[in-house]
Formats: C-alpha cells, structure tokens, sequence
C-alpha cells in the first residue's frame, strides 16, 4: 500500500490560508488502512478544524466527504459538485489523489493534508515499513524475495557493504541490513548459488532518473473516435 | 489497574489513545489537561471521590469550554454549527 502521515494541524491551517469553505476528502484505500486519511481520520481533521479556526477567531466552515479512491476519476466525478461550493479542497488522498483533483477539476484550489512516504506494508499494529521503490525493474526473483533497492540503504545489487554489522545497518542499529536478510533468506532455502552471480549495473532509467513513467496498454485501450 | 484490567490490554490501549487525543486537543489550541486518565478499580470509592474533585478544580481552573455555546441547549452544541 501507498503509506502516509498526516501533516501537522498548523501547516494544514496555513495551507489553507484565508479560505472560507474547506471541504476535507478522505480516500477510501490505502491511506484508510494506514489510518492517515480515511472517513475517520477525514472527520477529525475536518472538527480539528473548525475548532481551531473558531479558537483563532475566523471559524471557517470545513465539511468531509471520503471517495473510494481519489486517483481515478469516476470516485471524483461523484463529489464533482461538492468540489465546486467550497474555496479549498483539503485532500487527505496521497500525493496522487491530490493531483489526480487539481487535474479533473483545473478550477478547484487543492493542497495536501498527508505526506506520502512510501510503499510497505504494517508489519506490526501501528508500524509501517518501506518495502518497494517503485524503481520499474523488479529485481526480487534474485534475492530472495528481499528488495534490496528499498531496504539496502546504498541499493546494493551486490552486497552487503562494510557498514553491516551484526545483521545491521550502519545508518541505524534498528535497521535490518537487506543483504544479510538476502542471504539468510537464500541459505535458509538453499539456494545461496544464486549471489554467486554477479549484477550488472542497474538501468536506472525505468526508475525516476528516466523522468515521469507511463504505461500504455493497447489491449486496453478505448477505440479511437473516427472522424 | 494498569496490568490488571478486565478487558486484558484495554486500559493500556485506552492510555495511549488519551495521550493522542491530548496532543489533538494541543494541536486544535484547547488545553490538553481537560482529558485525563486515571486507574481505578471499583472497589476504590474514595479515590474516585478525591479524583472527581481534582477533576472539577481542573476544570475550574481551566475555565469554559471556549468553544461551546453555554446558552445553547443540549441538542445544538455540535461543533461548527
């Protein structure tokens, strides 16, 4: 899942600055089961709100709403005309939520009321952890099932490096060191062959380095209108 | 009481939940010192007394909620309307 935290209260207020209406839009997926920017979470920002605003002395009027998802369109297209009745949109969707509504509704003011912090899973009740970079060239079928561009902290393709000890990063003693996950992984299943082949260098073009990424599938695709 | 409560964890999970509405309330700009906590098994009358008083003093202290409407009836205090 895309996991997330919410801003401080203060820097939502001055993100929202002067407007008057403010309309809080949860989103019902990822940011829901990290507990950041669901129904629930979008309720208390939007009371948090119109309380402190109140205590300032300029209570604003600040409503909620929550889509199924905020990154595609027909989820938004539903809260289209709530959108429209309000001075800022406080968006509590990942940073793509945020842009997929400044993009379907060009007139409407949007700010962020979540950072985006990565892709992971709950490894325990309350704790998330990084476990994919995105990076377009999965590379897990030879480690193990370990990525080693998320939780290597140098992405090592060959490591582990020298600040590896005791099974740890040199970054933080709390932070596990990929490559020895990798290979305690791999001897585990007998398998520890496959670091003895060396990786190449990695293309990182299929990862931010190459620029925006897109994929276009043409089995999908909508017949294009005939003129 | 803390390590004895009849909903196993439920007290230690309700502890870290008040510390979280408490900073809530800091972040609004309310005084977090209106929501406490205290352990208390109900065999404990007295303490319960004592606690209720040194509640009521905060509370004094602290002054009105600033945010209600003190005229308002029962059925019209929901915030932001």
């Amino acid at each position: 899942m895309i996991v997330a935290e919410q801003k401080p209260l203060s820097e939502i207020k001055t993100l929202i600055g002067s407007a008057e209406k403010v309309l809080v839009v949860g989103c019902g997926t990822c940011v829901t089961v990290c507990f950041a920017g669901g129904a629930r979470e979008a309720a208390i920002v939007a009371a948090s709100l119109r309380m402190s605003t109140k205590l300032d002395g300029n209570g604003k009027q600040v409503s909620d709403v929550t889509v199924q998802r905020q990154c595609e369109w027909e989820y938004l297209d539903q809260i289209g005309d709530q959108l429209k009745e309000v001075d800022v949109v406080l968006s509590l969707g990942c940073g793509i939520g945020v842009q997929a509504i400044a993009e379907r509704f060009p007139d409407t003011w949007v700010v962020p009321g979540l950072n985006t912090a990565f892709l992971g899973l709950p490894t325990e009740q309350g704790v998330w952890d990084e476990r994919c970079a995105a990076c377009g060239d999965c590379i897990l079928g030879l480690t193990g099932g370990i990525c080693p561009i998320a939780r290597c902290s140098k992405s090592l393709l060959n490591g582990p490096c020298g600040g590896s000890e005791n099974g740890h990063c040199e970054i933080n003693p709390e932070v596990p060191c990929a490559w020895q996950l990798i290979y305690d992984r791999l001897s585990k299943m007998g398998k520890l062959e496959v670091l003895m082949d060396i990786q190449p260098p990695k293309n990182w073009r299929t990862a931010r380095d190459g620029g925006p990424r897109k994929i276009v599938r043409e089995d999908l695709r909508l017949p294009a209108e005939e003129e | 009481m803390p390590g004895d409560c009849h909903y196993l964890e439920g007290n230690a999970n309700a502890k870290r939940r008040i510390e979280h509405i408490r900073a809530l309330l800091g972040q609004i700009g309310l005084e977090p010192d209106r929501v406490r906590m205290y352990n208390l098994s109900s065999a404990m009358a007295s303490q319960f007394v004592a606690i209720t008083q040194e509640m009521a003093e905060n509370i004094r202290t602290l002054g009105k909620n600033p945010l209600r409407n003190h005229n308002a009836p029962i059925s019209k205090l929901e915030s932001g309307k």
